[in-house]
């Protein structure tokens, strides 16, 4: 949050999301794919090129269960990891 | 002829002057009628100033003429009518100027807003941010980024609110998944609402957010804990722009507030 007052200079101008917020998983319906992918991103070293494909699934999930409104993958960036279609491997 | 008249209006006048009490204006014309009959002369210069201050008030009960020129000289006439003319001009144009600053004052808000925006200083919204982008962005793969996650809580909220990973490597048109943990400790189910913020200030222009978990209220009952995620994408846009160069590590900063009735957190838009 920006509390320099500071009129002078440009303040940080926080934008909404765009398609709003997640609603909260109360009930830790999709707890294990994030488990996976944070498992994946200690693995990986944070990289979150390599963990591209858990994190698709966790939105899956999120999809599935009604926590998070349904769209096509490509609208989510990740259209080439569609068809099973991965870049890089992560399963070793 | 012109000139003796003008001679005996000097003297009247600079009578007058001393004693200028508008409020009784016939003692002022006895005052002025002594003058006359003890002849004194005085100086001229005043003439026209003294005029103007209006100490030369006659009493009449027949309604004045609109204009009424106050000499009967025909040259100075015409000068009154002239000074009467510019007065009016000048005046027009000082009432324009006094409206005119107004009305630029009014129009300066959205006036203002729309230079924003369309020059995209202060990291305003810019306009023409469709998901189609995100469809056909392209990462651009050799623009690392480190983006580290920091947690605030406002101090009196509770939760115990802290980032699951510390940091994350992206590239610019990839979109990147992270999560947040809360856990409310106490007994009593606690409402929270957050708001972000994006260091370096200019990055924070490309830093979008799909989806996030801010700017609405989130309850936690009792002794739960939630993940919670950031879904967001580096617009490739970053790579070309030239102030970015130098910039490798954005920081994408959370902080939680207890929401209150009727208090209510600074909301980005204009609505």
């Amino acid at each position: 949050m920006s509390t320099a007052m500071n009129f002078g200079s440009k303040s940080f101008q926080p934008r909404p999301p765009d398609k709003g917020s997640f609603p909260l998983d109360h009930f830790g319906e999709c707890k294990s794919f994030k488990e996976k992918f944070m498992k994946c991103l200690r693995d990986n070293n944070f990289e979150n090129a390599l963990c591209r494909n858990e994190s698709k699934e966790y939105l899956e999930c999120r999809m599935e269960r009604q926590l998070m409104a349904r769209e096509p993958l490509e609208k989510l960036g990740f259209g080439d990891l569609i068809d099973g279609r991965s870049e890089i491997k992560t399963e070793p | 002829m012109g000139g003796l008249w003008r001679t005996g209006w000097r003297r009247v006048a600079f009578c007058g002057w001393p004693w200028n009490h508008p409020g009784n204006p016939s003692r002022a014309a006895e005052r002025v009628e002594s003058c006359l009959r003890s002849g004194r002369s005085g100086t001229g210069g005043a003439e026209r100033e003294l005029r103007r201050l209006g100490t030369w008030r006659r009493p009449s009960l027949a309604v004045q003429p609109p204009r009424r020129p106050k000499s009967t000289n025909p040259f100075t006439r015409a000068q009154e009518e002239d000074w009467r003319r510019r007065n009016k001009t000048v005046l027009t144009y000082v009432a324009a100027a006094a409206v005119g600053m107004l009305g630029a004052s009014y129009a300066a808000v959205p006036l203002y807003r729309l230079y924003c925006q369309t020059t995209g200083l202060g990291g305003s919204a810019v306009a023409g941010h469709a998901s189609d982008q995100i469809e056909n962005m392209v990462p651009v793969k050799d623009r690392i980024i480190k983006v580290t996650f920091n947690a605030d809580v406002h101090a009196s909220l509770q939760w115990n609110f802290r980032p699951q990973q510390t940091e994350i490597y992206v590239v610019p048109g990839e979109t990147a998944l992270a999560f947040y943990k809360a856990k409310n400790p106490t007994d009593k189910p606690v409402i929270g609402i957050s708001t972000y913020n994006v260091v370096p200030f200019e990055a924070g222009q490309y830093f979008n957010k799909i989806q996030c978990f801010c700017f609405e209220e989130q309850r936690l009952n009792p002794q739960e804990e939630v993940d919670m995620p950031v879904f967001f994408y580096i617009d490739p846009e970053f790579a070309e722009d030239p102030r970015m160069v130098n910039v490798d590590l954005i920081t994408l900063s959370y902080t939680f507030f207890e929401a209150k009735e009727g208090h209510k957190l600074p909301v980005p838009g204009y609505n």
